[in-house]
């Protein structure tokens, strides 16, 4: 038997007003799979565009709503990976970021890379679903 | 079952010209089965008749990558319908309004998660895409 595949919808508009090329997260098996979520206001789904560390700690306070809405959470993640647009803010970025992840916080890689609409980070992240636990 | 122990094969495509790491001689395979899972390499744009690769719009590349990476789910058992994760790198981010133009195409109802980002691609492609999708038909 095949495993179940299952689309996330979080009722906040995490991913942006208007946004339907991705969903917000897929479950497979034991894995979340989250999309790379950009800073977005989750009442009313509008850009956010501020500093690296804000945009950071926008990201990551609706990524916990995303990974609650699929029956996960932070202290779940196995895998995040960060895009920032340039890597001379990095810093920045590891300074909120540290305070999101309990120890021992999950594998990670940083990279800088050409980001759309003027977006400073990106984030996604693999997870494990409460089917396994 | 301990992960270690799930079955672990090689997906191949079944048009063997779509073998691109084979045949470009690159220490990749076309893609992994790891029990119910299916990690896909990231695919460039390459003619499925041909093997070359395809430069022309960026419309016509990701049509092409994403039709080959249909090709290599369903030679594996699964289809675009069991995808739960893409990656789409782009060679320039100006393209993106394009790229997603004819990604719709390809995942019209309950999209994967995906992440989509700009950055140096190799031989030229204007695209690359790599999936990770759920073995087997939907349920």
């Amino acid at each position: 038997m095949s495993l179940p595949r299952e689309v996330v919808a979080p009722p906040e508009p995490v991913l942006g007003a208007g946004r339907v090329l991705a969903s917000a997260a897929v479950r497979g098996g034991a894995f979340v799979f989250v999309s790379g979520l950009t800073a977005v206001d989750p009442a009313t789904g509008e850009a956010i565009r501020g500093t690296t560390a804000s945009e950071t700690q926008r990201i990551l306070e609706n990524l916990e709503l995303i990974l609650e809405a699929a029956g996960s959470s932070l202290e779940r993640v196995v895998k995040v990976n960060v895009l920032v647009h340039s890597m001379l803010e990095a810093p920045n970025m590891n300074e909120i970021y540290a305070r999101f992840f309990p120890e021992p916080p999950p594998a990670r890689t940083v990279c800088g890379a050409r980001l759309p609409d003027g977006v400073k980070v990106m984030i996604e992240c693999t997870a494990l679903s409460d089917g396994d636990r | 079952m301990a992960i270690d122990r799930l079955p672990r094969s090689v997906i191949e495509p079944v048009n063997p010209v779509l073998n691109a790491s084979r045949r470009a001689n690159l220490p990749h395979v076309p893609g992994i089965r790891i029990g119910d899972y299916l990690f896909l390499s990231g695919m460039g744009p390459i003619d499925p008749l041909t093997g070359e690769r395809r430069h022309g719009p960026i419309a016509d590349q990701v049509r092409t990558t994403l039709g080959n990476m249909k090709h290599m789910l369903e030679s594996a058992g699964s289809s675009l319908e069991r995808v739960v994760r893409v990656h789409v790198v782009l060679a320039d981010i100006a393209d993106i309004a394009e790229m997603d133009r004819v990604y719709r195409e390809f995942f019209p109802v309950d999209p994967p998660a995906r992440t989509a980002w700009a950055m140096q691609l190799r031989f030229g492609n204007g695209c690359e895409i790599e999936c990770v999708a759920l073995a087997g038909a939907s349920q």
